[in-house]
């Protein structure tokens, strides 16, 4: 066994990478472009075979998904270019501030669970948007909700962009523009043959070349400097108090990165310490950031729609169950990539790394060898994929069944309805695309986005919709519109900020309702927002009241 | 709004905090649960963290405020400065050090290595300095120079070769810009980088961790795998007790 790994680790990488050790970027790599042309067509191959058929396949798979096939489906959808890339990417650049994003993105799902998942499934709804419109029985609220739904999707894309972009400029050495532009039209192009059948089926199959591509370089990574490998997600302990205590020069004399520098490193404890001064981030902004994420988590219409796709109530709670477990799989190894990425890049010979890479950049440091380095990368693509198609389906559900079908045109044909859901695709694809190319912040950040608009507008509305039957239209608008402004007001100053504009107060709305946190008090206040005026307005329909109790509480 | 869907005048109102059916009860009581012991372990403890940290000082601030008053002064003694460069080369050697606060530091061991440095070795010096500046990684003889300054300076600043202070130095004498050195800067940086906020929950390690790194980074996500399972496994014997069937 020692001696399989020792020659996987050591097989010379000149054979595969057009570069030398001292360039981690460089040209074109043969190894893993094969490896992610394979995946890709083993993709479009399972698409074409599953596609969708008509439009229940299209948008519900036709509910045919088994619970732990969903749970899969749901890892999958999850495990975008912010889990694979972006969390180590945070803890590398943050610390222990990193974690935040780690809690915050899987203890979302105990809320999603407890509260959500068998409630909505057993309200029996395609999208988030259907769910808001009747529940809350205003056609406004559902175009309101199906807008939200598109822009929540666009925002969560944006990040994915980033993190295709950024492999696909890895593997085929071509500049972030252009590596955007083919990354988005190869994503795209699946998605369109596809639909949600084929991508529920290929999620699957991407959840097992996802944690497979991640897991193997951090076997080989702990095996090679000498740490517990047998289960790194544990063995890793050691690494974190070797940064913290530092590694002396002496200790490690056979021990080298890429660069040939020594595997040693001074005591750094601002990499495990709390909310380290030398980070600039606060205790407030680790409180904020995962709360933030637990929210939205639970508001999220590409997450919630996955239950609708399991056949049973109590599948949909049992999916959640094993989503979590394979989710939490990458979670636990994601910061064994930023403990080893701190190591191998001590030395100043190393340079500055961007952040988003490091996964990939600490195999290469490592010297893993290449084809294992190109089947890392394939495998943020396919996490990416994963992530991506789930999300232009999501988009696309709710403008061609939520806008279309239900506002504009009610009488249209289903292929007239498939055409529009797929013109939507392509629609979102190009805008995400345009905002990718901006490079406005790290994946992980740009997706916190998503999910603060999130916990800001469909977080309460299903919160309350389910579990009060008081909530009623005018609160729900109202709500909407309180979170709708705070979400708006720290987007704005956000992107002001990036653009050098200086807006009044911008010190004090960027830290206190930062792009990636400002629903700590988006959320709450449209829960409040909701329940007073629903409080002092019309009573919710009977037919409503009768429905929650008779079907969702029942 | 007039009731003319419910003759009999049942109460359909239902609220998380007054149920109206079994199931909608027993949800309420298993959420309650769930969700204090959730938010308790994962706020709680973080908050915890916040109560009992102190500002705890690296080694490295503790040596570099014995000497910073006589370095600052020009006042320091040989081995005082060789312990400032230390010192500041313990900063140095963190990847998260800002660029800007390293230019300062950078400056600041520029200055007192280069005042280490007999005057008829300098012209020497600086030249390996100039010729290591010069060259690049790709080039032939780059290790060969890096090791030349490498060697070269530890003897200066008091450290043996096999050292990592020794195998950062070359890169902050050729980062240097400047031979002043900014008093303040310094001072805030190196309180930056070396004070970390620290408690018995950070110093007692546990598998190799630091208990809260451990406890956040592995144990709460095991915790939430297990407060899913729990919720499923209890509703699913509810429903058999309550008799619900669901579709």
């Amino acid at each position: 066994m020692k001696k399989a790994f020792l020659l996987l680790a050591l097989l010379s990488p000149s054979l595969i990478f057009a570069t030398t050790s001292t360039q981690l970027e460089g040209g074109f790599k043969l190894g893993p472009a094969i490896i992610l042309v394979t995946i890709l067509v083993l993709f479009i191959v399972v698409g074409i075979v599953f596609r969708a058929k008509d439009t229940n396949d299209f948008f519900a798979a036709g509910r045919k998904i088994s619970k732990v096939g969903s749970g899969m489906a749901i890892a999958s959808n999850w495990m975008s270019a912010a889990s694979f890339l972006g969390m180590a990417a945070l803890m590398y650049g943050t610390g222990y501030h990193g974690l935040s994003y780690v809690i915050g993105w899987t203890g979302g799902y105990v809320l999603l669970l407890i509260l959500m998942a068998g409630q909505i499934r057993k309200y029996g709804k395609y999208t988030a948007a259907d769910f808001i419109g009747d529940r809350y029985y205003s056609r406004p609220l559902r175009i309101a909700g199906a807008v939200v739904a598109i822009l929540i999707s666009i925002a969560y894309c944006v990040g994915q962009f980033g993190g295709i972009g950024l492999l696909f400029r890895w593997i085929l050495g071509i500049e972030y523009g252009l590596a955007v532009i083919i990354g988005g039209s190869v994503v795209l192009t699946y998605t369109l043959i596809s639909g949600m059948l084929g991508v529920t089926k290929n999620m699957q199959i991407q959840y097992v070349i996802i944690i497979i591509s991640f897991l193997i370089p951090l076997f080989l990574l702990t095996y090679k400097f000498d740490y517990f490998w047998l289960l790194p997600q544990i063995g890793y302990g050691s690494v974190v108090s070797d940064i913290v205590k530092g590694i002396p020069v002496s200790e490690v004399d056979n021990l080298v990165n890429s660069f040939g520098n020594n595997f040693a490193i001074t005591p750094s404890p601002e990499y495990a310490m709390p909310w380290d001064p030398s980070t600039g981030q606060t205790f407030f902004q680790f409180m904020a950031i995962s709360f933030s994420l637990m929210v939205g988590t639970a508001g999220l219409p590409h997450v919630i729609q996955r239950f609708y796709v399991v056949p049973k109530v109590r599948d949909a709670r049992w999916s959640v169950v094993w989503g979590l477990f394979f989710i939490s799989i990458l979670y636990w190894s994601a910061p064994v990539y930023s403990a080893l990425g701190t190591i191998l890049s001590a030395h100043p010979e190393v340079g500055k790394l961007s952040k988003d890479a490091i996964v990939v950049y600490t195999a290469q440091l490592g010297n893993i060898n290449p084809l294992v380095v190109g089947l890392l990368a394939a495998g943020g693509v396919s996490a990416a994929f994963s992530t991506v198609s789930g999300l232009l389906v999501a988009g696309a559900s709710a403008f061609s069944h939520d806008l279309y079908v239900k506002v504009i045109n009610p009488t249209c044909s289903p292929a007239k309805q498939l055409m529009m859901a797929r013109l939507a695709t392509v629609l979102m694809a190009i805008i995400v695309s345009l905002i990718a190319l901006l490079k406005l912040a790290l994946i992980g950040q740009l997706v916190a986005v998503a999910f603060s608009l999130a916990g800001c507008t469909i977080f309460p509305l299903f919160l309350l919709g389910i579990w009060w039957s008081g909530s009623n239209r005018t609160g729900a608008t109202w709500g909407l519109i309180v979170g709708s402004s705070v979400s708006l007001l720290a987007i704005v100053y956000f992107v002001a900020a990036k653009f050098d504009v200086v807006l009044p107060a911008h010190d004090f709305i960027n830290y206190w309702l930062g792009a990636w946190y400002f629903a700590w008090i988006g959320a709450p206040l449209a829960i409040l927002t909701n329940i007073v005026v629903s409080n002092f307005t019309e009573e919710t329909p009977i037919e409503i009241k009768k429905f929650l109790v008779e079907q969702v509480h029942s | 709004m007039e009731n003319n869907n419910n003759p009999e005048e049942k109460d359909y109102n239902i609220s998380f905090f007054k149920p109206t059916t079994p199931l909608a009860k027993f949800n309420r009581n298993l959420i309650i649960g769930l969700f204090t012991v959730w938010a308790v372990a994962i706020f709680g403890f973080q908050i915890l963290l916040r109560i009992v940290e102190t500002p705890t000082p690296e080694k490295a601030y503790e040596n570099y405020e014995l000497v910073w008053d006589d370095v600052k002064s020009g006042n320091a003694s040989v081995a005082d400065k060789q312990v400032f460069i230390k010192s500041v080369l313990s900063v140095l050697g963190k990847i998260t050090i800002d660029p800007n606060d390293r230019l300062f530091l950078s400056n600041s061991v520029n200055k007192l290595t280069l005042g280490l440095v007999p005057e008829t070795e300098k012209n020497a010096f600086i030249s390996k300095i100039v010729a290591f500046k010069n060259s690049d990684f790709d080039n032939p003889d780059y290790q060969e120079l890096k090791n030349g300054l490498s060697i070269a300076s530890a003897g200066y600043i008091g450290v043996s070769p096999n050292t990592l202070e020794a195998k950062l130095i070359p890169f902050e004498l050729i980062t240097a810009n400047s031979k002043t050195i900014d008093s303040k800067a310094v001072e805030s940086i190196m309180a930056k980088y070396l004070i970390h906020n620290q408690s018995f929950i950070t110093d007692y390690y546990f598998l190799g961790f630091p208990f809260h790194y451990f406890y956040t980074a592995v144990f709460l996500l095991i915790l939430f795998v297990g407060l899913c399972l729990y919720y499923c496994i209890a509703t699913d014997i509810a429903m058999k007790k309550l008799g619900i069937v669901e579709d």
